[in-house]
């Protein structure tokens, strides 16, 4: 196959034997109780340098009080798969923790773009469906896979895919590399304390970024037994053994919301768009909701209180479709 | 622009009014959502929305609130809830008859930009979002209709990066030499003022019609190229007072995506 254009982005690819290898011996096959502190799970899991990546939404469904441990705990040059972080790609170049970015959706506010501007922040260009298709390959354990996305763009100059001549059509056709993130982070609605976890709605990747990630730290707004989850074994949306910390941490998503529990906080974002495009007021709001608090309980409790979260409740009227 | 409507209204209206019955339509974020909302409610209400996440043919729930889009409001009473690679998959499948996207800058072959303005990609004079799900759009649904403000810095000679493809530079069958799948492309671009198409032969963005009130020359002296003018421009008629009853009342009372009106 013949490479016809190549993009010039960084990225890193992980040898899909190296990866087999690491499944083999590092994910444990047996159910253990994986249920610990938010704090541990970050600790354990999240090191300076790591690739990290996020599922779905910053509105909706998003782990963002994994993210505020991540930050609150200060790591430093990771690297971020940004598509609906459309806040957290934000705090976390404003806190310091990022070397660069995959950019889907960099990201509201100016903050973030002036890093880029300034240099501040490497970043590569993909788009929302390629990165997620990277996932896939990911997933997948393959080193690629086919997009017709990219083609003939800049986008596709300053990313990591590269253009070659199909073997069975002869056309062009953009491959993605593969992405095995060193950590995934997904919120759920509810797991077991072995990972065995669900999520409902519609959402980006969570079992593509669960299976493609190195270590999964998942979030769950409930811990149900596992007789339950064996009662309805089509609900199950991503298996155990691809899961390494569960986190209890209900209202994890907020300011999102998750679908058919709590709605998301409209004037909390608005609080974060007034911040996203003034350092000191981004200072003022990480201070604020992160590094003043010790923990998601403490954030819940202090920050954002008992009426705000029965009233968000109150809110997500629509249960349908969400249990 | 009179005082009776926005800017956003009329763009909202005409992007509207773009969309069919019965098709499967790929809808943006924010103004797109609002115009699909209105589309359902007037002449489409068999229209089949997609989302990027994976909602197919929601119904959302009204008012429209600011910020919703994979939550549960919008992703009411949906005929499936999917995922990204699916519904990225449905659309490179060929099942996605229309979608609906906003930019930043737009050139004459209806190239998008997203990414970021300045003549050197490393240090950016001014960075923005990227393509987000702009480029699967733009590359994979049978037409595109491009939402963009009509101001001279939007509408420019050559952008300054390529994020999603439109007719590229015009040459005959530029997209499909570049492997992008056949018979698509850029179909409109709805602005604050006018409307737009692309010739067949040349690709030219192709001026089709202008607000009423406004003339021809209006309309050009707010872009940075000339674009072809159709045989017979039309009058697009301003939003009807069942448009912005519908807007105001139900879709957005509070006025997050549609605007304040001077008179107001």
């Amino acid at each position: 196959m013949d490479v016809l254009q190549a993009g010039v982005g960084e990225f890193t690819v992980e040898d899909p034997d190296d990866l087999r290898a690491f499944m083999r011996t590092e994910k444990r096959r047996e159910m253990v109780d994986k249920v610990m502190p938010e704090a541990e799970a970050v600790r354990r899991y999240v090191k300076d340098g790591d690739y990290i990546s996020f599922d779905f939404s910053s509105f909706t469904r998003g782990p963002a009080s994994l993210i505020r441990e991540i930050i609150r705990q200060r790591r430093q040059n990771l690297w971020f798969a940004a598509k609906f972080t459309l806040m957290e790609s934000t705090l976390l170049v404003a806190a310091g923790c990022l070397r660069g970015i995959d950019v889907g959706f960099l990201g509201l506010g100016n903050l973030i773009g002036k890093a880029v501007e300034e240099g501040r922040i490497k970043v590569t260009e993909w788009t929302n469906g390629t990165l997620t298709l990277r996932h896939l390959a990911g997933a997948m354990g393959v080193p690629f896979l086919p997009s017709r996305n990219l083609l003939a763009t800049d986008t596709l100059t300053y990313s990591g895919a590269k253009v070659v001549q199909d073997p069975f059509t002869g056309r062009p056709i953009a491959l993605v590399p593969a992405v095995n993130p060193d950590v995934g982070l997904v919120h759920v609605h509810q797991c077991d304390i072995y990972g065995n976890a669900r999520c409902f709605g519609p959402g980006v990747s969570p079992l593509e970024t669960a299976m493609a990630s190195k270590r999964t730290i998942i979030s769950t707004e409930e811990i149900i037994t596992t007789d339950d989850i064996r009662k309805e074994p089509s609900k199950t949306t991503i298996p155990y053994y691809l899961v390494d910390a569960v986190v209890y941490a209900p209202f994890g998503c907020l300011p999102g919301g998750a679908q058919g529990v709590y709605e998301m906080d409209t004037e909390h974002f608005l609080e974060y768009m007034a911040a996203s495009g003034d350092e000191p007021k981004m200072a003022a709001y990480l201070e604020k909701y992160i590094y003043s608090v010790a923990s998601h309980e403490e954030f819940l409790e202090k920050r954002v209180g008992v009426a705000k979260l029965l009233d968000l409740k109150r809110q997500a009227t629509i249960k349908e479709g969400y249990h | 622009m009179g005082l009776d409507f926005t800017e956003s209204e009329f763009m909202i209206c005409q992007c509207a009014r773009l969309m069919e019955d019965g098709k499967i339509v790929f809808i943006g974020y924010g103004m797109p959502q609002v115009a699909a909302i209105l589309a359902q409610r007037l002449h489409a209400p068999r229209m089949v929305q997609v989302y990027e996440f994976g909602a197919v043919g929601s119904l959302p729930e009204t008012p429209f609130v600011r910020f919703t889009m994979g939550g549960p409001r919008n992703c009411y009473r949906s005929l499936a809830w999917t995922n990204m690679n699916t519904i990225f998959a449905q659309a490179q499948l060929g099942m996605v008859d229309l979608g609906v996207l906003g930019a930043t800058q737009i050139d004459r072959f209806g190239n998008v930009n997203s990414t970021m303005l300045g003549a050197d990609y490393k240090h950016p004079e001014k960075r923005f979002p990227g393509s987000g799900g702009a480029n699967e759009v733009l590359t994979q649904c049978w037409r595109t209709v491009i939402v963009i403000r009509h101001e001279r810095r939007r509408f420019v000679k050559k952008v300054d990066f390529v994020t999603s493809p439109g007719y590229l530079d015009g040459s005959r069958e530029a997209r499909e030499r570049a492997g992008i799948p056949r018979g698509t492309g850029p179909w409109r671009v709805v602005t604050s003022k006018a409307l737009y198409g692309f010739d067949d032969h040349s690709r030219q963005m192709t001026l089709l019609g202008v607000l009423r009130g406004l003339t021809i020359d209006d309309v050009l002296k707010g872009m940075e190229f000339t674009p072809l003018v159709g045989e017979k421009v039309e009058q697009l008629e301003p939003p009807t007072q069942e448009e912005l009853r519908i807007l105001r009342e139900e879709i957005d009372p509070a006025r997050a995506i549609i605007g304040e009106t001077a008179r107001d």
